[in-house]
């Protein structure tokens, strides 16, 4: 019975499936009629009234184009060599344990700028996560964000003057730091300020054990990364406008949040 | 399982006289973009198909997806108007081509990662699907823009964290053209789809 059953149904089956496909063929056709009609109707050319295109100002392009040239250099040759031979002496967990103190060692900066921008939430978040996680986290080395628990978006200060109006002024790209703007750089340097590392206020490093401590930062983070920059570097016509354009993207998104 | 068949049977049945295929399998934009996404990653995951032979399924799989004419159009805006039409049919062929190029080259690299699909927004007869790539412990947020043609959904953007493919493209392949003109643009597609192309299959480094 049961098997008399089965082969009925894979006969039903069958059948709906030839016929489905023969189906699929005409509504193919539709479709092509169809879109016709809908490609009429909207002008696909134009982007939608809320979806302003980005226009970047880049009046010292001949300047960013060659600290894009000399980023690259850095990257190839210093940068990404030495990110390789620590990642095979340094097994992943260890490695994101490393992000992760250097992520807690900012919140400072975070939480202060989710303040400014007076997202009260955010910024409890941040305190309560920073406590956490450099008490039982052991100075930050374990991330115990709940799972349940969505982490505050990464405040900056130039992210502040963004939310209060301040517009992103040229593009720059800055040695070593890399993409940016008018904007943002002047909001990197007031970060700074916070930031325990390169602050003036507290630590008080000299400027060698702080350059030290951000490249091992900068080279961690690098070693985590799955070749992003290379890949944009084959896909892309330009990589400078690929990267310039991105960056833009994605600051004016994080303003919005 | 006699139940079950029963019902299937049932369904089948519905469908072939009532003729609602379209209402129970034409499915909504998030149906078939995790189809279209499961099938890559079957594709990807059981390795049976190796090198050229996978290329080619993955970029059948690609091109039922999604809609290089739109994608065309919305890249070159007001010089889309402007170009002939050779021009146009040869933006549009190269633009896929190099689309699909790199975007099998970056699949290719795939190694476990997890993809949810959270949401849909319907307006009309266009649509957002937003999905979630999980990797590693890095989760990158992959929203599809979707237009709706007879009972199907198409993606004509994709936005990886908060950047838009096409608004990137627009912007860039603006400039070029601007400044060199089609040839120039169709020279530079040309050089970097015959590049990518050479590159050996799923060459990348693990972390």
């Amino acid at each position: 019975m049961p098997v008399k059953n089965q082969i009925i149904l894979l006969l039903v089956v069958l059948l709906a499936v030839s016929i489905d496909s023969t189906w699929a063929g005409q509504m193919e056709d539709d479709s092509a009629l169809a879109s016709a009609t809908d490609q009429s109707e909207v002008d696909w050319t134009e982007l939608d009234e809320d979806d302003q295109e980005l226009e970047v100002w880049d009046p010292l392009e001949p300047f960013n184009r060659s600290m894009f040239w000399f980023n690259d250099k850095l990257y190839f040759y210093l940068l990404k060599p030495v990110a390789k031979s620590y990642r095979f002496v340094a097994p992943e967990p260890a490695r994101e344990s490393v992000s992760n103190f250097f992520h807690n060692l900012a919140t400072p900066v975070r939480f202060l700028n989710c303040l400014l921008q007076g997202k009260g939430h955010d910024a409890a978040s941040e305190l309560a996560l920073f406590m956490i996680n450099t008490t039982f986290g052991i100075v930050g080395l374990f991330d115990l964000t709940p799972d349940d628990m969505v982490k505050p978006d990464a405040e900056d200060f130039g992210q502040t003057l963004g939310r209060y109006g301040t517009s992103t002024g040229f593009y720059l790209v800055l040695p070593v730091f890399g993409p940016s703007n008018a904007r943002d750089a002047v909001g990197l340097v007031a970060d700074s300020l916070t930031h325990p590392v390169p602050s003036p206020f507290y630590l008080k490093m000299k400027p060698l054990e702080e350059a030290g401590i951000q490249t091992y930062d900068r080279v961690n983070e690098l070693s985590l990364d799955k070749d992003t920059y290379e890949s944009i570097k084959k896909d892309e016509l330009d990589p400078y406008l690929f990267i310039r354009n991105a960056f833009m993207q994605k600051r004016a998104a994080k303003v919005e949040k | 399982m006699i139940i079950w068949s029963k019902k299937v049977l049932l369904i089948v049945f519905g469908c072939l006289v009532f003729g609602v295929p379209q209402a129970i399998c034409a499915t909504s934009p998030l149906e078939q973009v995790r189809v279209a996404v499961d099938q890559v990653i079957e594709v990807l995951r059981q390795g049976e198909l190796q090198g050229e032979a996978r290329r080619k399924v993955l970029s059948k799989l690609l091109r039922s997806r999604f809609d290089f004419y739109i994608m065309s159009q919305r890249t070159l805006g007001q010089h889309w108007k402007k170009a002939t039409e050779q021009e146009q049919d040869e933006f549009v062929r190269l633009y896929s081509e190099l689309l699909e190029a790199s975007y099998i080259g970056k699949i290719e690299a795939y190694t476990d990662e997890t993809v949810d699909f959270n949401s849909e927004k319907i307006d009309g007869i266009r649509a957002v699907v937003a999905t979630v790539v999980h990797s590693n412990n890095t989760d990158i947020p992959i929203d599809y823009s979707m237009v709706k043609k007879g009972d199907d959904w198409f993606v004509y953007d994709v936005v990886v964290e908060d950047i838009s493919l096409i608004k990137n493209y627009r912007s860039s392949y603006g400039e070029i053209v601007r400044k060199e003109g089609y040839a120039g643009l169709f020279e530079r597609m040309r050089k970097k789809i015959a590049e990518l192309h050479e590159q050996p299959v799923g060459a990348r480094e693990k972390t």
